[in-house]
């Protein structure tokens, strides 16, 4: 069995130390037009550079670029497509972190590259594969206001978004992308939509080359899903197992169709959990696993956490990656 | 509504009262004074005199402007979860992380059980009530956004964290009456985080408020209050601060299949762009919000705390309301006569 280690999405892009503050400071600085863009996009590069080696000396196998040049990823990519305009602030899910709310007037159409470019900066500072990570159709649909007249409905507007991801999804595998994450929390608060959810990730999946296509839920609970989850079109299946409690439970009972990554790790806890407790849980959840390969990764993206700790979290999993790997 | 309360505390506000929400932009150089005390360049004494002097400018703002119910800016709390967290036992400020943009705030942590040891708000509450005959709202961060924005390393669960937090902030409510405060405002921005929750946030409120002799307001913002409404008007506090003028929510169709009982505060200006609102289309605003709630039951306010913008920002943001809410005042009056 092969365990691979996986950050999930986000990275703190500043931390504690005074040279972990430069992003925010020049951020400040081109508000107040005191760099250029020139100098501003260097600073994002060495910040991209940073988060990515800092993954690599925990001891991460497929790190992100952190997503340390977007405002927030809902705005990100709904921003990047034509007839969306972006709104006022909102929570994200049960964080307390807020996105920029996309509204959505006209046809949504791809314009360009969405992630490309940091897609690109990662993987010249890394030595291992970066994994893009992209928020999907229905979450972002289910996040965004339709103006009237814009679509018909929520699902219309995702079918639309889809068709604008596929695109990109097929651009990120063309520039080498080995595995590309696609992120539907909002799936959990909605199960009744899994259906369509699984039509919507389709153009997504026959977009993606050789790369992996990768579906991570989180922020709720996704046992009583599972089985659909199951039959989504992905080849890797990302789970938060901190929103439940019999999660770890169903899947060794049922096994899995599907390569799992684990998110056991509490990806918005401070409080570090045992190693050797986690590489337990991880073996015993693992009874009816018959694939050759199981990720690990936090439960959620890392800018929940201060930095230290994001990459104290990282450092375990590569600890209980050890320990798994050593255990006859 | 509530007026009677507020009468027999003695306070006595015209229709539609404005208020700001709580906090406002700190002066450029009390900006500079608080950085160079963070680089230990400073006296405590020196920063409480500059601060002073920042609460003193926006209490003759306020007033210049015409709002009803004053507050001291909170010119001394950086952000509204850590300044407690920082005076409270058991408590202690974590690592750097993100809000939004380019926001970022020491995410505090609970280390131990929770102790109350000292007011924490009440001296400058005090000082800004002793330089006004305006009633000045005292503002405190609700128990339950306490909770949900530090991180839990010593309590069991949330709820176990978020009551005993309930028990000391109460503590700080009872500091606040006893110095006079008769308007406490109780900020509570994550009310609708976990709408599954919102019991316990009712509990912790409860715990916080009841039996103290104060006219009490929940602040809540930017949430999907759709999910907990009509549950969030078992609330124990009189009034409901909501910021609603950038809400997609439809509280028209939604307060018309389960009215408003409680006096609503309705937030009309957006504190996160710079473009200040003209006056007409603050009106609009206010005109909605009377459709939602009896006139007597409905405050003006801003979505929430102004500290983002600029001072003149605030200024004109907050002079813009104030007028439209006296032209919509008189126009009430008119049809009234």
């Amino acid at each position: 069995m092969k365990f691979v280690v996986q950050n999930h999405s986000s990275y703190p892009r500043v931390g504690d130390k005074p040279g972990q503050q430069r992003l925010r400071r020049a951020v400040a600085a081109r508000e107040r037009a005191e760099i250029d863009a020139t100098e501003f996009a260097a600073t994002e590069r060495a910040t991209v550079d940073e988060v990515v080696h800092e993954q690599e000396h925990a001891g991460v196998d497929v790190v992100t670029d952190g997503q340390i040049r977007w405002y927030d990823p809902i705005s990100h990519v709904m921003g990047a497509l034509d007839g969306v305009r972006i709104n006022g602030l909102l929570r994200y899910f049960d964080t307390n972190f807020y996105f920029r709310q996309p509204v959505v007037r006209g046809a949504v159409k791809r314009r360009g590259p969405i992630a490309g470019a940091d897609f690109d900066m990662a993987a010249l500072a890394a030595r291992v594969p970066v994994k893009p990570v992209l928020p999907g159709p229905y979450t972002l649909a289910r996040l965004s206001i339709i103006e009237s007249g814009a679509y018909a409905n929520v699902a219309a507007l995702a079918h639309a978004i889809s068709d604008a991801l596929a695109a990109e999804v097929a651009a990120l595998a063309h520039a080498g992308a080995q595995v590309i994450q696609i992120e539907e929390p909002a799936i959990l608060h909605y199960p009744e939509d899994i259906r369509l959810l699984r039509q919507l990730l389709e153009p997504l999946w026959a977009a993606r080359g050789p790369a992996q296509l990768c579906v991570a839920t989180y922020f709720g609970d996704a046992e009583p899903l599972y089985a659909q989850l199951n039959s989504l079109p992905a080849d890797i299946l990302a789970l938060d197992f901190t929103y439940s409690s019999r999660l770890a439970e169903t899947i060794a009972a049922t096994g899995t169709s599907k390569l799992l990554a684990l998110g056991m790790v509490d990806g918005r806890s401070t409080r570090m959990e045992d190693a050797d407790d986690m590489a337990r849980q991880v073996d015993a959840l693992l009874r009816h696993y018959t694939l050759d390969a199981v990720h690990l990764l936090p439960s959620c993206g890392l800018e929940y956490l201060p930095r230290d700790r994001a990459r104290a979290k990282l450092e375990l999993l590569a600890q209980v990656r050890r320990l798994l790997t050593s255990t006859p | 509504m509530n007026r009677a309360v507020l009468q027999q505390l003695g306070i006595d506000l015209p229709l539609l009262p404005t208020t700001s929400v709580g906090s406002l932009p700190k002066p450029p150089d009390l900006v500079a004074a608080r950085a160079r005390f963070a680089r230990g360049g400073m006296s405590q004494r020196e920063l409480d005199e500059i601060t002073e002097e920042a609460v003193l400018f926006w209490l003759q703002r306020q007033e210049e402007l015409g709002l009803d119910v004053l507050v001291d800016g909170e010119m001394y709390r950086g952000d509204m979860v850590a300044y407690f967290a920082d005076q409270l036992d058991g408590m202690e400020l974590g690592g750097l992380v993100r809000a939004y943009g380019n926001r970022y705030y020491h995410k505090p942590v609970i280390r131990g059980p929770v102790r109350w040891e000292q007011p924490m708000t009440v001296g400058w509450w005090r000082f800004a009530q002793g330089h006004t005959k305006k009633p000045v709202k005292a503002i405190i961060t609700g128990p339950y956004t306490m909770m949900d924005w530090s991180f839990n390393e010593h309590y069991p669960d949330r709820r176990g964290a978020c009551l005993a937090l309930a028990h000391e902030m109460r503590k700080e409510v009872e500091a606040l009456a006893s110095a006079g405060a008769k308007i406490v405002q109780i900020d509570e921005p994550a009310l609708s985080v976990r709408p599954d929750e919102l019991p316990m946030a009712i509990e912790a409120t409860r715990i916080v408020t009841e039996g103290i002799a104060v006219y009490s307001i929940t602040h809540a913002c930017y949430g999907a209050f759709e999910q907990i409404y009509p549950g969030m008007l078992g609330l124990s506090t009189h009034n409901l601060d909501l910021a609603i003028s950038q809400s997609a929510i439809d509280w028209i169709g939604i307060m018309r299949r389960a009215p408003f009982t409680k006096d609503l505060s309705v937030g009309v200006l957006d504190v996160h762009t710079y473009a200040v609102e003209s006056v007409q289309a603050v009106r609009g605003c206010i005109e909605r919000a009377m459709e939602l709630v009896p006139r007597r039951a409905l405050w003006v306010t801003p979505d929430c705390g102004l500290k983002t913008r600029t001072v003149e920002e605030a200024i004109e943001k907050l002079g813009n309301m104030v007028v439209a809410t006296q032209l919509v005042r008189e126009s009430a009056a008119g049809r009234q006569s």
